[in-house]
């Protein structure tokens, strides 16, 4: 019995000190934590949407979507957006203008590819070819040629399956988007 | 126990009972995040803070908790400190923190650090166990820098972030993969173990050599 | 079948298990081996142009060279004339696609012969097939170049696709003719059918492989491809063009066979050869990867102990 009683004590008393150490901690450590975080999204949410200069969470959806607007006048959207790559998860920032039609712009925010080889996904090079992309009918790829019509990006020549895996995940986004907003639940 | 001088509590970590490459200890963090240099010392570095503090504070109250519960108030105790290390890093070195994803957090399971509790602290004195502990570190950071070192030169010809390699080295991108861990790890244990044993072989022909010479000496003092 | 071992006083000659009787001895059916591959190093020449010799003696002289310097340093005695290192350079060579790097193709030699054959203590000892261990490596190390095919041509190099990954990835089917004859873009000695076969026959014959293994492979890859073929015709191919493109003839014939590690009796022989093949459709079919022969032998190798284990024949008159 007073063994029991003294295993308990010691352990309370390990707890609470660790607990109170901990909170204090926490305390100063939350903020900036929620600042880097904050930081992060704004960086990526202007780099899709350069011309931008505000922007507001939406917060009636499950899910993260951004408003974005040039001195309180809409301009569009940024939507984080995750889907399966090559061998992990992919998670784009995708920027688009109000009707939904075209892309302003599209970062990789985190991924898992192959380095060196699906990695490319992240280069500038294959980004940039998503500005002013028309996004309906979908977006396709192509191989081993320039891309000519509006609706098409040129695959990363050796990484077709990440290059088909980040549109996707852009496409299947757009069209949840999509059907969001044929409900009216953008507002 | 309590002759061996204080120098060798701290070095015999670093080399003789080294936590990676003799006692393999802490595998996930040594295969998993030593994708750079950086990250090797950065790891070795958060893990060798966590061992020092929860050493010194496991040993000093080493006689207040009682046998049944040890286990369960050493996690306690480290898991404070991990959380430490983890709030410090998210606030302090974002960038860092990322690249070594929920590997810091998993510093709680690593072996080494309840190993060394178990094994030393909770028997020995503050001074002992601190030197013991920062041995272990030593040890630990020399392992994954060494590790983080080849696979980061081989994988992307840079160490520590300066390019060392020409740029007609082509790098070898299953270095950086988590195979590339378990070539490098393996092969390294490898050379240190024939090391290992030819400096025992050396010390074996030197002892027989020395017996061979006593005998001697006493078949002649014999004759004589 | 294995390598002799010396006892320390040299006066005793042990070798390691299992002792299977064999008409040739490990020298001379090596030499077989050699003979055996030398139709697909003829079609790669041919059809990707003589420079792809020099891959062929890179790989080759860095693989002898790599196999001397360990038995040196392990004061081993050098076993380079018993040919063993000779085909895994070979071998090695042939399962790199055309105009692959000269240093890279080095550093796969090297390490096919390092970490895929001595590290486990030299011929007899190792695990897994040593040439699919330095493609294997390089397949990691490289991911750029080992998947840059060039067309057949005997002008200039002109990149192009493989007939796996235009069927993976565009859904086109390559004629069964040329993948016969090898005119078309793959690694050096896996295109051509026909030189395979040519050297499948002569080693059948002389009795270097059994049949089992490349039987069931073939068999086995029909039979599943023909399942998926008869679902849908349209999305995948038919059970021919599995046998045809890629590696998979060059592995059922030079890699699954390799003595050492490759199942001993014929029950085994028989569930490895069914398993690899079931491996490469599932790969090639759903996998992330056009091509899965590579894989799917290591795979398998790695259960060559325990396919080993439970199907030991048992001796007569033993109580089960």
């Amino acid at each position: 019995m007073k063994l029991a009683i003294k295993m308990i004590f010691t352990l309370s008393i390990i707890g609470i000190i660790s607990g109170s150490l901990l909170s204090k901690l926490s305390g100063w450590a939350e903020p900036k934590i929620a600042k880097h975080r904050l930081e992060d999204t704004k960086k990526a949410i202007f780099l899709v949407q350069p011309k931008a200069n505000t922007y507001k969470k939406i917060e009636s959806l499950d899910f993260e979507l951004y408003k974005v607007s040039i001195n309180d006048s809409l301009i569009g959207y940024a939507l984080p957006y995750s889907g399966s790559g090559f061998q992990g998860n992919i998670r784009l920032m995708i920027g688009l203008d109000c009707n939904l039609i075209k892309i302003t712009g599209m970062r990789v925010l985190e991924q898992v590819e192959t380095p060196g080889l699906g990695t490319k996904v992240t280069e500038e090079s294959f980004t940039c070819q998503f500005i002013d992309l028309v996004t309906n009918p979908l977006i396709e790829c192509i191989k081993g040629a320039k891309a000519t019509k509006v609706n098409e990006v040129e695959a990363i020549t050796g990484a077709t399956i990440s290059s088909k895996a980040v549109l996707r995940i852009i496409n299947t986004g757009l069209g949840e988007l999509r059907s969001l907003k044929a409900e009216g639940k953008l507002r | 126990m309590k002759n061996i001088s204080l120098i060798k509590e701290y070095s015999k970590g670093v080399w003789k009972n080294n936590p990676v490459f003799i006692q393999v200890l802490g595998m996930c963090p040594t295969l998993a995040v030593t994708v750079s240099a950086i990250n090797g010392i950065a790891m070795a570095l958060a893990t060798t803070f966590v061992l020092l503090f929860s050493s010194i504070i496991i040993s000093s109250i080493r006689k207040i908790i009682p046998a049944q519960v040890r286990i369960a108030a050493y996690i306690l105790i480290i898991a404070t400190f991990v959380t430490i290390v983890d709030l410090v890093m998210k606030a302090q070195f974002p960038e860092l923190s990322k690249a070594l994803g929920p590997y810091i957090p998993l510093i709680v399971v690593n072996c080494l650090i309840l190993g060394r509790q178990e094994a030393f602290s909770s028997k020995n004195g503050v001074l002992r166990s601190a030197l013991d502990a920062l041995g272990m570190g030593t040890g630990f950071l020399i392992a994954l820098f060494s590790l983080g070192g080849i696979r980061e030169i081989l994988g992307n010809r840079t160490i520590l972030g300066l390019q060392i390699m020409p740029d007609f080295f082509e790098p070898w991108l299953i270095m950086i993969l988590p195979a590339g861990a378990f070539l490098t790890l393996g092969l390294l244990m490898a050379y240190l173990n024939s090391l290992a044993i030819k400096t025992k072989k050396k010390e074996k022909a030197l002892l027989v050599s020395k017996f061979i010479i006593a005998k001697n000496k006493f078949k002649i003092e014999a004759e004589i | 079948m294995s390598e002799t071992i010396s006892a320390t006083n040299a006066k005793l000659e042990i070798a390691r298990s299992p002792h299977v009787h064999s008409h040739w001895s490990t020298k001379q059916a090596m030499w077989l081996v050699i003979i055996a591959l030398i139709p697909s190093v003829i079609s790669s020449l041919l059809f990707f142009g003589i420079s792809q010799l020099l891959i062929i003696l890179v790989s080759v002289s860095f693989a002898v060279a790599t196999e001397t310097i360990i038995k040196t340093i392990r004061k081993q005695p050098i076993s380079i004339s018993d040919g063993s290192v000779i085909i895994t350079g070979i071998l090695l060579a042939l399962i790199l696609p055309p105009n692959f790097s000269l240093v890279s193709t080095a550093i796969g030699a090297v390490v096919a012969v390092g970490i895929g054959k001595e590290v486990f203590g030299g011929l007899g000892f190792n695990i897994f097939n040593p040439a699919l261990v330095g493609r294997a490596f390089l397949q990691a190390a490289f991911p750029v170049n080992i998947t840059t095919w060039t067309k057949p041509s005997f002008t200039d190099a002109v990149s192009s696709a493989t007939p796996l990954s235009l069927m993976k990835f565009d859904n086109k089917f390559e004629s069964l003719n040329s993948l016969f004859i090898g005119n078309t873009g793959g690694s050096l000695g896996e295109t051509s059918a026909i030189a395979i076969l040519i050297g499948a026959i002569f080693l059948l014959a002389t009795g270097v492989i059994n049949y089992r293994v490349p039987l069931a492979m073939i068999l086995s890859a029909v039979i599943f491809g023909g399942i998926f073929w008869l679902i849908n015709p349209l999305h995948f191919p038919n059970p021919l063009f599995h046998l045809l493109a890629g590696g998979f003839l060059f592995g059922a014939i030079f890699m699954a066979t390799d003595w050492v590690t490759s199942p001993l009796y014929s029950r085994g022989m028989w569930i490895y050869g069914i398993a690899i093949s079931l491996v490469v459709i599932l790969i090639r079919l759903f996998g992330g990867l056009p091509e899965g022969v590579m894989y799917s032998i290591l795979l398998l190798n790695g259960f060559v102990p325990l396919i080993n284990k439970y199907t030991k024949p048992h001796i007569f008159g033993e109580e089960k």
